[in-house]
């Protein structure tokens, strides 16, 4: 046996190096007990933690990276008891939890073992990997991961990392979880919601400054702010929604409102960010994670199955196939009328989804004329064609909310209209950048624009 | 994560002269992914695969001996885009049966390149999804590509002003705010195009005239505009959408009072617009 195995170990310590020390033997020595045979574990555990470790700033963190290597300093750390399912014999083990720094932003961490240090030391990380927990980048410690604690380091220090960052709306992302920032209040409704069995006031409504809109939610009370106050927010976490950024104020949040004399100097007033927004390139949607409340344009070059007629479960509103629903069973469907559609222009291409208003508004059918057609039509995709008939092809415009998913970029659809832009205006000040050409000019002719 | 892939927009006269772009010229991100499509690459450097065109479906052929194939002609202002649905390509092939020449539709497909001997190399786009539009889409789409055309000839001729080539070309485009990818293609198309000014000039003066083609409701002046709703209407009355006999049209016009060059200038931007056609030598007909 171990004639079999020195080989791959021996391979595995030029590869991984330290193998006792990281852990790596024992994850080895387990394959083992499960009769893998050591050539495929070792090929198992190369293509784990072997390839080249990337050295990462907080701020380049993205979901699911394997095997990286991070530097920073803890800023919050804390530890909790975790129960072990039922049927596995281990011990409760516990699971350490925390925030770590460095000069380009925090991120969350959990780690299964106990870590050197504690708050204010800087840590450095080898094979750590990330994955999404409640829509939120972690860092996850494993057993493997090597964690040692760097004495003499540049990150900065605790006071300067544990302010909140001064960010524009555009910037705040996953990888916040604590900002500052100036806005000014866009739209404000007052809501009672059930939290813990207990009845909570809940503010909420959307923030905008020159760059962006997010919406926000408030668990305080904000005596003296209405829609249209200019507010400094202080130490406001930031929770992920459907890929979407919203501000959360909380009792530990700072709100106040900005001066006039200060409000002058602002990039924005409320005139102007109350503005509708710009139509933007789809190429710049997709280039963020997310953003609320946009415009775009392009040609819709495929309208896609799941559009049309539908069934929802009275329950739960998810889309019911033949009766039967992913969750609830046997359920008498609700009909419901929706378009998904590829919008395309030249720069990017996005998946949007129309609800069912905004379906009949631009398929110029209500629910019910499309029920006729599906009635009156031996094929049971005759609304699915029909839609693809009339909307294959058209410029549209549309404004909402997108989101990066598995799939490139979804927007959920709020506002659709066709964009009454001025092609003979565009098409004279391209043929002015186009500008002449001597070769050409002799046969010029056909029609002059205007 | 395999995200839906952007159609680009380009005119016929490019897509035509796009090659191959060999998978070892590409990133090495790219080339890690076993399923990334099958690039072509333009003289002016753009990368692509699919494309979303809109023209004039003028001619359209059933060319399958045992299975169902069909292959079409759609004609923009700077040429023409050979396109094929066969059996795997279902739903363009049910709109192919039945869509009547000539008319305006917008169509989304894949770039395919069939090279059978060296030198002789045949571009044509494989349909996915295709639908009859009108002439305001068709129009839109003309200035949608023109307008990124111009931006990308720009850019190509500023990068051939400058004289860099290779890793140094492309960082100065970066610097400049042109994409990663474009960038990358540019690069790329310099070492390989042997004429790229000759080909941009070409490129250039084809989108001004196809420009100069595009009917505007609302532009020309009152007469300009009426003499060439005049002429369209007797077009019409002539031939309907069987098409007349060139010559034939242009006494008919004289004789009732419409000078001959505007009867030539008008058929002329009816030509190059793409609201009509020549099926033959000598016939013209209307489309739509």
């Amino acid at each position: 046996m171990d004639e079999k195995i020195a080989p791959q170990l021996e391979e595995l310590t030029r590869a991984l190096g330290d193998l006792e020390k990281t852990g790596i033997r024992t994850e080895f020595d387990k394959l083992l007990a499960y009769r893998v045979p050591p050539e495929l574990a070792k090929e198992s555990i190369l293509r784990k933690f072997g390839g080249k470790r990337k050295i990462l700033k907080v701020k380049d963190l993205s979901a699911s990276l394997k095997n990286i290597e991070i530097t920073g300093r803890i800023l919050d750390l804390g530890e909790k008891a975790i129960r072990p399912q039922e049927g596995v014999q281990e011990s409760p083990s516990r699971l350490y939890t925390g925030v770590l720094a460095d000069e380009t932003g925090s991120v969350m961490f959990s780690s299964w073992k106990e870590l050197p240090g504690s708050i204010g030391d800087v840590l450095n990380i080898r094979n750590a990997y990330t994955r999404l927990w409640q829509n939120r980048i972690r860092l996850s410690i494993g057993e493997q991961s090597l964690v040692s604690i760097v004495p003499n380091s540049s990150i900065p220090p605790l006071s300067e990392l544990s302010e909140s960052p001064a960010k524009k709306l555009i910037d705040i992302g996953a990888a916040d979880f604590s900002v500052s920032t100036v806005a000014c209040v866009l739209q404000l409704s007052h809501r009672e919601v059930l939290v813990r069995g207990k009845q909570s006031k809940v503010i909420s409504g959307v923030l905008a400054d020159e760059t962006s809109r997010l919406p926000f939610t408030a668990w305080v009370e904000l005596p003296g702010i209405d829609i249209g106050s200019l507010i400094r927010v202080e130490g406001a976490q930031i929770r992920m929604f459907r890929g979407m950024p919203s501000i959360n104020l909380v009792s530990s949040t700072r709100v106040s409102l900005v001066g006039p004399e200060e409000a002058e100097k602002l990039a924005f007033t409320f005139e102007s960010a109350a503005k509708e927004p710009a139509l933007l390139k789809i190429e710049e949607i997709a280039s963020r994670d997310s953003m609320f409340d946009v415009a775009t344009a392009g040609n819709v070059v495929s309208v896609r199955p799941g559009s049309g007629i539908i069934t929802r479960c009275p329950e739960c509103s998810r889309v019911v196939q033949k009766g039967n629903c992913r969750v609830h069973g046997k359920v008498e469907g609700i009909r419901d009328m929706r378009i998904k559609a590829v919008l395309d222009d030249g720069t990017g291409a996005m998946f949007v989804m129309f609800p069912r208003e905004l379906a009949e508004t631009i398929y110029g059918k209500t629910l019910e004329e499309a029920e006729q057609l599906m009635f009156s039509d031996i094929s049971k995709d005759a609304v699915y064609e029909d839609l693809r008939r009339f909307l294959t092809g058209r410029y549209l415009a549309v404004r909402g909310n997108a989101s990066q998913g598995e799939y490139g970029i979804s927007f959920v659809a709020e506002s659709s209209w066709v964009p009454e832009d001025d092609l003979a205006v565009r098409a004279v000040e391209l043929l002015q950048r186009l500008g002449q050409d001597e070769e050409d000019s002799g046969f010029e002719g056909g029609i002059n624009l205007a | 994560m395999l995200k839906r892939e952007v159609a680009k927009r380009v005119f016929a006269k490019e897509f035509e002269a796009c090659r191959e772009l060999e998978k070892s010229a590409r990133q090495a991100s790219e080339l890690a992914d076993s399923k990334s499509p099958n690039l072509l690459i333009s003289p002016l450097g753009l990368i692509l695969n699919r494309v979303f065109v809109v023209g004039v479906l003028t001619e359209l052929d059933s060319i399958g001996t045992q299975n169902e194939m069909w292959k079409a002609r759609i004609v923009d202002p700077t040429g023409a885009f050979t396109v094929y649905a066969g059996q795997y390509q279902p739903d363009a092939s049910i709109f192919f049966s039945m869509v009547r020449v000539p008319i305006f539709i917008a169509l989304t497909g894949k770039a395919r390149i069939y090279e059978p001997e060296p030198g002789s190399v045949f571009i044509s786009i494989r349909a996915e999804e295709a639908n009859v539009v009108d002439e305001e889409i068709r129009n839109r789409w003309v200035v949608d590509t023109a307008e990124q055309s111009v931006d990308r000839l720009e850019a190509f001729s500023e990068a051939l002003e400058v004289g860099y080539r290779g890793e140094a070309l492309r960082e100065y485009l970066l610097e400049r705010g042109v994409s990663e990818e474009f960038a990358e293609g540019i690069s790329i198309a310099l070492e390989r195009e042997r004429f790229p000014r000759e080909f941009a000039r070409q490129l250039r003066a084809s989108i001004r005239e196809g420009l100069k083609a595009l009917d505007f409701e609302a532009e020309g002046t009152a007469e300009a505009a009426d003499q060439k709703e005049f002429v369209l209407e007797l077009l019409r009355e002539m031939g309907g959408n069987k098409g007349v006999d060139y010559a034939a049209f242009v006494d008919s016009a004289v004789a009732k009072g419409v000078p001959e060059e505007v009867v030539e200038e008008v058929v002329r931007s009816l030509l190059a617009g793409g609201q009509c056609y020549e099926p033959r030598i000598g016939i013209i007909r209307l489309v739509g």
